[in-house]
C-alpha cells in the first residue's frame, strides 16, 4: 500500500482550471457550513428568511403595485438577487485574507479564490429564486414573461458583483482598512440598485441617476423578465455587459498587480 | 532539477527601510537528492522555503523548476481545521486530480489516526496534525518534497515510516529538509547546506556540514 501512491491526472488548461475551481467551491461550502447536512440548508435558508421577511413587510404595509402584481412575490424576487449581488461583493472582498495559506498550492491563483466564492453565492440564490417563481405558478398562476432573460440578468448581476468584489479584494491587499468599509458601502447601494423601486415610478432626476448605474439596469431587466407588460421597465443590457467587462478586467489586472505584495510571513 | 539562480529577497520594514534576508542564493537539487538546509533562527530558512515552494517570488534572481514541488510540509498550511482529516484528504485529491477514494484510503492508512480521521482536525494533538500533514503530502506523487521541521514532531516509529516512504520513492522523489536541528538532517539527508549571511554553502558530506554548522 505504502508504495502504491495515488497518481495525479496530467491534464492542462481548462480541465485543470475547472478541477481547481471544483475543489475550492466544495471547500468553501465546508468552511462556511461545517460538515453537518443542516449547514447546506443554511446556505439557502439565510436568503430565504431575508427575502420572505422583506416581502412580508411590504405586503403588510400594503404598498400597492400596478396591474395586480402581487406584492409578496414582487419584493421577494427583487430582494433575493440583490442579496446575491451584495454577498458576492462582500464575500469576494475577504477571499484573499481568508484563504492566504491556500496559495501554497501552486495551482491555485488569486482569481480562483474569488471565483469560487462567486459560484457558491450564485448557486445558493438560484433555488431561492426558483422557489419564488414556482410558488407564483402554483398559487397565483403567474408565469415569468421571459425566464431566459431572468437567468441572463442574474448571471450579469453576479458578474458585476464578481468584478467589484475582485477589485476590492485586490485593493484590500494594498490598503487593509478598506475591508471595514465594504459592508456599509454594499448596504448603501440598496437604494441605488433600484431593487426595491421601479425606475419608472421615480422623478425624472432620480431616473437619470439610477440609469447611470449598471446594477439598476440589471434589476429592471429582471422585473421585465418576470412581469413583462404589467410594468414599465428601463434598461440596456449592452451597457451592463460593458461594465461587466470593465470591472472584471480591472479586478483581474489589480490581482495580478498585487500578487507580489502578498506575503506569507505572519 | 530545481535550480536557484542568484536569489535575493528584501522585505520592507514597517519602520521604513529594508531588510535583506537572502543575498544571492545559488543551488541545484537533482532527482533523488535528499538535501538538508541548516540555519539558525532568523537566518532566512522559512523565506527560502516560501520562495522554493513558489508562494512568494524573489526580489531578484529566479528559480527554474523542472520537477513538481510539494507545498511546505510543516505548519498547518491550508489545512481546514473545522472539518475532518478525511475531508482534507478529499480536498487535496480534488485539487491535484488524484483518485478520490484511493487518496482518502492512502492518507487514512499512512497517518494512523484511527477513528480521529473522521473527527474535526481542531480536536487533534499536534503529533496527529503532523502525521496528517505528512500523509496528505505523500498522497500526491510530487517529484520533490519540501519539509519544514515537520519530521521532528512524530515519534520514532512514525519518523521511520516517513523515512521509508522517502526511500521507496527515492528513484523519483527528492527532498529538501529545512531545519535548525542537526540530528534531523543527519537522519534524513545525504548532503547538506548551511544558510548563513543570506547565502547557501553546500557540503558534499553531511557530517562535515554539521560540524561546520555547530562551529558557527
Amino acid at each position: 500500500m505504502i508504495g502504491n501512491v495515488p497518481q495525479r491526472q496530467r491534464d492542462g488548461g481548462l480541465a485543470a482550471q475547472l478541477r481547481v475551481l471544483h475543489a475550492l467551491v466544495l471547500r468553501e461550502m465546508l468552511t462556511r457550513f461545517g460538515q453537518s447536512r443542516v449547514g447546506y440548508l443554511w446556505l439557502v435558508g439565510e436568503p430565504v428568511m431575508l427575502a420572505v421577511g422583506v416581502s412580508s413587510i411590504h405586503w403588510v404595509t400594503g404598498h400597492g403595485l400596478p396591474n395586480g402584481v402581487p406584492v409578496f412575490m414582487f419584493y421577494g424576487l427583487s430582494y433575493a438577487p440583490f442579496f446575491m449581488f451584495r454577498s458576492i461583493v462582500s464575500r469576494n472582498s475577504g477571499a484573499i485574507n481568508g484563504n492566504r495559506s491556500l496559495l501554497y498550492h501552486r495551482s491555485i491563483h488569486l482569481h480562483d479564490l474569488t471565483l469560487a466564492r462567486t459560484v457558491v453565492e450564485f448557486t445558493a440564490i438560484l433555488p431561492v429564486v426558483i422557489g419564488f417563481v414556482l410558488g407564483g405558478m402554483l398559487f397565483a398562476g403567474i408565469f415569468p414573461a421571459n425566464p431566459g432573460l431572468f437567468l441572463l440578468a442574474m448571471v450579469l448581476s453576479a458578474l458585476l458583483g464578481h468584478g467589484v468584489g475582485t477589485l476590492v479584494a485586490a485593493l484590500i491587499v494594498i490598503f487593509e482598512p478598506l475591508e471595514r468599509v465594504v459592508h456599509p458601502l454594499t448596504y448603501l447601494m440598496m437604494p441605488l440598485s433600484a431593487a426595491f423601486g421601479m425606475v419608472d415610478s421615480m422623478p425624472p432626476e432620480a431616473q437619470k441617476v439610477l440609469l447611470s448605474i449598471p446594477l439598476a439596469h440589471v434589476n429592471e431587466a429582471m422585473r421585465d423578465a418576470m412581469w413583462g407588460d404589467k410594468i414599465v421597465s428601463h434598461y440596456d443590457l449592452g451597457f451592463v455587459a460593458l461594465w461587466v467587462l470593465i470591472l472584471n478586467f480591472l479586478g483581474i489586472a489589480a490581482l495580478r498587480a498585487v500578487r507580489h505584495r502578498i506575503s506569507m510571513a505572519a | 532539477m530545481i535550480e536557484m539562480i542568484d536569489i535575493w529577497k528584501t522585505f520592507e520594514s514597517h519602520k521604513g527601510g529594508h531588510h535583506t534576508i537572502l543575498r544571492g542564493v545559488h543551488g541545484r537539487i537533482r532527482k533523488g537528492d535528499h538535501v538538508g538546509i541548516l540555519g539558525r533562527n532568523g537566518s532566512g530558512k522559512s523565506t527560502l522555503m516560501r520562495i522554493l515552494s513558489g508562494v512568494e517570488n524573489p526580489t531578484r534572481g529566479r528559480i527554474r523548476r523542472e520537477m513538481s514541488i510539494s507545498w511546505p510540509i510543516g505548519g498547518a498550511y491550508g489545512l481546514l481545521t473545522q472539518v475532518s482529516g478525511a475531508s482534507n484528504a478529499r480536498f487535496i485529491s480534488r485539487l491535484y486530480g488524484t483518485p478520490l477514494q484511493q487518496t482518502q484510503d492512502f492518507v487514512e492508512e499512512f497517518s494512523e489516526l484511527g477513528r480521529f480521521y473522521y473527527e474535526p482536525v481542531n480536536t487533534y494533538s499536534s503529533g496527529m496534525v503532523s502525521r496528517l500533514l505528512m500523509g496528505l503530502s505523500f498522497a500526491v506523487d510530487f517529484d520533490c518534497y519540501l519539509v519544514d521541521e515537520a519530521l521532528s514532531t512524530g515519534d520514532v516509529r512514525f519518523a521511520a515510516k516517513c523515512r521509508h516512504m522517502l526511500e521507496v520513492r527515492r528513484e523519483n522523489a527528492a527532498m529538501i529538509l529545512v531545519s535548525h536541528n542537526a540530528s534531523h538532517v543527519r537522519q534524513y539527508c545525504d548532503t547538506a547546506a548551511i544558510l548563513r549571511n543570506g547565502a547557501l554553502e553546500f557540503y558534499e558530506d553531511v557530517d562535515e556540514a554539521i560540524s561546520a554548522y555547530q562551529g558557527l
